[in-house]
């Protein structure tokens, strides 16, 4: 009796899990079905196509200068990783083994800047760059991120303060100095801490819109996120889906690789924050 | 480092002041020992301004100071490049008196209290039955956590064709003999065609309440068992209150998100009107939105500077009150929660 209940229970879980699990990839289907979808196809509402067309991939960096926008975003991810990781790293380091007078408080206002509305920043920030002749290159997606974020501050500080303090307690008393100990001791230490701040700071600079948006114009400087919201604009037009929907898998696929081979520093990263923030 | 000590103090001079009467008590050598500390301090909090420096440059000229200037241009008319012209509270009488702002804030609103409870419902739905340890539940905990990798301008347009006249969303409503609603030309749609994308987009808020769950201790839902409550009770009397921490830090970050909710809003509209700087799907214009179509499109910095400093007091707002009612919503148990 009750051993067929428990039976029923758990074929009652799997379905509803089932369920969500289809309604979840559903979209990802019918993204990659329609950047397959022939031009024809794509512009009438016919669910499966009759044949496969993989030249939209082809037909897409074609249409839009598809390789300079990876090239741009790759550029812009690269610098965005470095200078958050060369900067954060040594704040995460004075938040964590060093201790100070006023540190608390300190840490609570880096703490606090996470919470601030971006509106009320980036109003002011435009006329900044601007001013220094920055519009339209990628100096202003890239200059901020060499002078540390909370956020990455806070969770490199995190995965600092799991290393062993006794490790760090012995280099001191032999008489390394703050900056060896950070590079040769923390540093390693730390390194899968730190390859998930690159990780999730790639993830971040290769998404934005919203600054790219607002700092570039010219087509030839444009970031894979507003091209695609350009792609998709045009497209939307002329009915042709299949091309953005192809450009979309370029954009995303990268991101899904990325979190095949890193699920497990992504998860705990996601935990860290979201738990303890 | 080594060897600071045993350096002559006598350039010192400037620091000596505070040794005064107590060293003057004690003995050469401590006095000479203090100094050498006093100096290892010194270098050490030289270090520490030296570690601390990006953050430091990077608050002043990045944080601070546009806050203070948005602050300022807040009560004037400006236009980029030019000066600012103080005008007292003129753009706060505009904003409340004029019905954008409220439509913004309205629509908001909507996104906040109909769309909020339903990411969450699923993604607890969907953390809970993840949450004892069985074969393909990391197979699943993958299939629901992808979507919220995909960046939001990518959902947006893989939303827009989804939900397109013609498109699959509208061929499965056909299917069933449905009529599928104009989901980007209706005010009415278009707020739930939002929520749709960005309640696909949960795995965050499933691997904070997977994480949540897990650390409820077993004996709580034994005891449960034991005094003879079903799997209902057990969910509104044990996991409730238990996960309760993890819900409110979710509805806090998440209202505040939702006031910044802005890219795929900004996609859904351009399909439709292009060319103009909207990110306002039919009528369903959203507060970030609005603040960028007055900056950039119409250049009224002063009015955008005041909106923004109106969104940053409601965030504030609700930071607060939810903070100071914190208890009527938390289970007390768990206080370590922050």
């Amino acid at each position: 009796m009750t051993r067929s209940r428990r039976f029923l229970g758990v074929v009652g879980q799997h379905s509803v899990l089932i369920g969500l699990a289809v309604i979840f990839a559903l979209p990802f289907f019918f993204m990659l079905l329609q950047s397959v979808t022939p031009i024809e196809e794509a512009k009438t509402s016919v669910l499966w196509p009759s044949s496969f067309d993989f030249g939209n991939y082809g037909e897409v960096f074609d249409r839009v200068p598809l390789a300079r926008y990876i090239r741009n975003t790759l550029v812009v991810c690269a610098l965005v990783v470095t200078g958050t990781i060369v900067s954060c790293v040594p704040v995460a380091y004075a938040f964590s083994h060093m201790r100070w007078r006023g540190r608390g408080v300190v840490f609570v206002l880096v703490l606090s800047t996470m919470m601030l509305p971006f509106q009320v920043l980036f109003v002011s920030q435009y006329e900044i760059f601007s001013n220094l002749g920055w519009l339209n290159t990628i100096l202003p997606l890239v200059v901020p991120a060499f002078f540390a974020n909370a956020f990455s501050i806070f969770l490199l500080r995190q995965f600092f303060l799991t290393l062993p303090s006794e490790t760090i307690d012995a280099a001191r008393a032999d008489g390394a100095s703050e900056l060896q100990i950070l590079t040769r001791i923390v540093v390693p230490m730390a390194k899968p801490g730190i390859m998930a701040v690159a990780i999730f700071q790639f993830l971040f600079a290769w998404s934005d819109f919203f600054g790219p948006n607002i700092y570039l114009s010219d087509e030839a400087n444009l970031t894979l996120a507003v091209g695609l919201v350009r792609l998709n604009t045009a497209a939307a037009r002329l009915g042709e889906s299949n091309l953005t929907m192809a450009a979309s898998v370029i954009f995303v696929m990268p991101l899904v690789v990325i979190f095949f081979f890193a699920q497990k520093v992504f998860i705990e990263g996601v935990t860290l924050t979201g738990t303890k923030g | 480092m080594t060897g600071t000590a045993a350096r002559p103090a006598a350039p010192e001079g400037a620091d000596d002041d505070v040794v005064g009467p107590s060293s003057s008590a004690v003995p050469v050598v401590p006095a000479e020992r203090l100094r050498a500390k006093r100096r290892a301090d010194r270098k050490r909090r030289l270090t520490v301004l030296l570690l601390l420096s990006p953050w430091i440059i990077g608050f002043l000229v990045f944080t601070l100071y546009p806050i203070l200037n948005s602050f300022y241009w807040s009560f004037t008319v400006k236009r980029y490049g030019s000066p600012a012209r103080w005008v007292g509270l003129a753009n706060y009488e505009l904003l409340f008196t004029n019905d954008e702002l409220l439509t913004a804030l309205g629509n908001t609103a909507y996104l906040a209290v109909f769309g909020m409870p339903v990411r969450i419902g699923i993604a607890l739905l969907a953390a809970a039955l993840l949450v004892r340890a069985r074969r393909g539940n990391g197979v699943y905990r993958t299939m629901f956590y992808i979507p919220s990798i995909v960046p939001a301008v990518a959902s947006g347009a893989l939303f827009f064709f989804l939900l397109k006249e013609g498109g699959p969303l509208s061929g499965l409503f056909g299917l069933f003999g449905a009529e599928a609603p104009l989901w980007f030309r209706d005010p009415q749609w278009a707020k739930p065609a939002l929520i749709m994308v960005t309640t696909w987009a949960l795995g965050d808020l499933m691997l904070i309440l997977l994480a949540g769950l897990v650390d409820i201790p077993r004996s709580l839902y034994e005891a449960a068992e034991l005094d003879g409550a079903g799997r209902w009770a057990k969910f509104r009397h044990v996991t409730l209150p238990m996960i309760s921490p993890v819900i409110f830090f979710i509805v806090l970050t998440g209202l505040v998100g939702v006031l910044q909710s802005f890219d795929q809003a900004y996609v859904f509209s351009q399909g439709v009107r292009e060319g103009r700087l909207t990110g306002e799907p039919g009528g369903s214009l959203l507060t970030y939105a609005m603040l960028q179509l007055r900056l950039f499109q119409d250049g009224r910095i002063g009015f955008a500077s005041a909106m923004a400093w109106v969104m940053f007091l409601i965030t504030f707002i609700i930071t607060m009150v939810m903070l100071a009612t914190r208890r009527r919503w938390v289970h007390t148990a768990t206080e370590e929660w922050a």
